[in-house]
């Protein structure tokens, strides 16, 4: 009877420390996949690059429901979220971070809007450069 | 005894197994999200089609091409090579070269080079680290029905942050 009560420990044990394993693998790739700094590098080069292929005047819509997660999560002001200075695009989701910027070379007029009606994208106005 | 012996070894190796497959998987992963995005092919491909766009469209060369200099062809062409201020980034991370040519003699019309001409040196070299470098040609003719080639040569640099 106590061998049998063993077996069953040890096999509970060694199920509970795969899952454990297998947990803590997930959460990285997760923490890594979906993390604040990624985001930021992923969209400030991505508005550039969209800053880039427009023409004034335009407006560019950009889904950001992932960034928009975290800068939430991390209490940010969504407003503040994208920057544009000259022809320079900010993309901070930390309050306590400087962000991450990237250069476009068309030499436009570039404002980041946050869509308060879907709060799930970000609109961008392109109009010519005074 | 023997049985449960080499269950416990078997476990052990069990475990060894999945350290080795997790570590790799870490590794693979901090060593693809580690690294920068790198958009230099978009961004040169973007910077030959503006140039090619502000010096000819709907297949004739622009008016004022015979004006246009290295002083004038940012503005003329609505371009802007001012770049962020890091890693002792001095403005100089482009380099656009036009070169307008005699479709038919081949002969060099005229040349204008904007931004830091030393990206040209490296473009030779096939490297992540090194700038990243596009060259187009296109057939244009003006209103007389001469016939023109343009060739553009563009190069980005940004290495530090799209390559490490």
């Amino acid at each position: 009877m106590q061998k049998k009560g063993s077996i069953l420990a040890e096999n509970i044990i060694f199920i509970i420390l795969n899952l454990t394993f297998i947990i803590i693998l997930m959460l990285f790739l997760f923490s890594k996949t979906g993390a604040a700094p990624v985001m930021e590098e992923k969209y400030a080069k991505q508005i550039a690059m969209l800053v880039d292929t427009s023409e004034p005047v335009m407006t560019i819509d950009i889904n950001m429901e992932d960034a928009i997660e975290i800068a939430q999560k991390e209490n940010m002001n969504l407003n503040e979220a994208i920057a544009i200075n000259g022809n320079i695009v900010t993309v901070k989701l930390r309050p306590d971070s400087n962000g991450y910027s990237y250069s476009f070379f068309n030499d436009v007029d570039a404002k980041a809007n946050f869509d308060t009606k879907t709060r799930t994208k970000y609109y961008l106005t392109i109009t010519k450069n005074e | 005894m023997n049985k449960g012996g080499a269950e416990k070894i078997f476990s052990v190796y069990w475990f060894a197994i999945l350290f080795i497959v997790a570590a790799a998987i870490v590794y693979m992963v901090s060593s693809f999200y580690g690294k920068p995005y790198d958009v230099r092919d978009v961004e040169t491909g973007l910077l030959t089609d503006k140039a090619a766009t502000c010096l000819s469209l709907g297949g004739y060369i622009t008016g004022n091409w015979q004006a246009l200099n290295n002083n004038t062809f940012l503005a003329e062409c609505g371009l802007n090579f001012n770049v962020e201020d890091a890693y002792g980034w001095n403005d100089n991370q482009y380099l656009i070269e036009i070169e307008f040519l005699d479709f038919n003699s081949g002969l060099v019309l005229k040349e204008i080079s904007v931004g830091n001409p030393n990206l040209k040196l490296d473009c030779a070299v096939e490297d992540r680290n090194f700038p990243v470098c596009l060259e187009r040609e296109m057939y244009t003719i003006d209103k007389a029905d001469r016939q023109y080639k343009i060739k553009i040569f563009s190069a980005v640099r940004k290495t530090e942050k799209n390559a490490q």
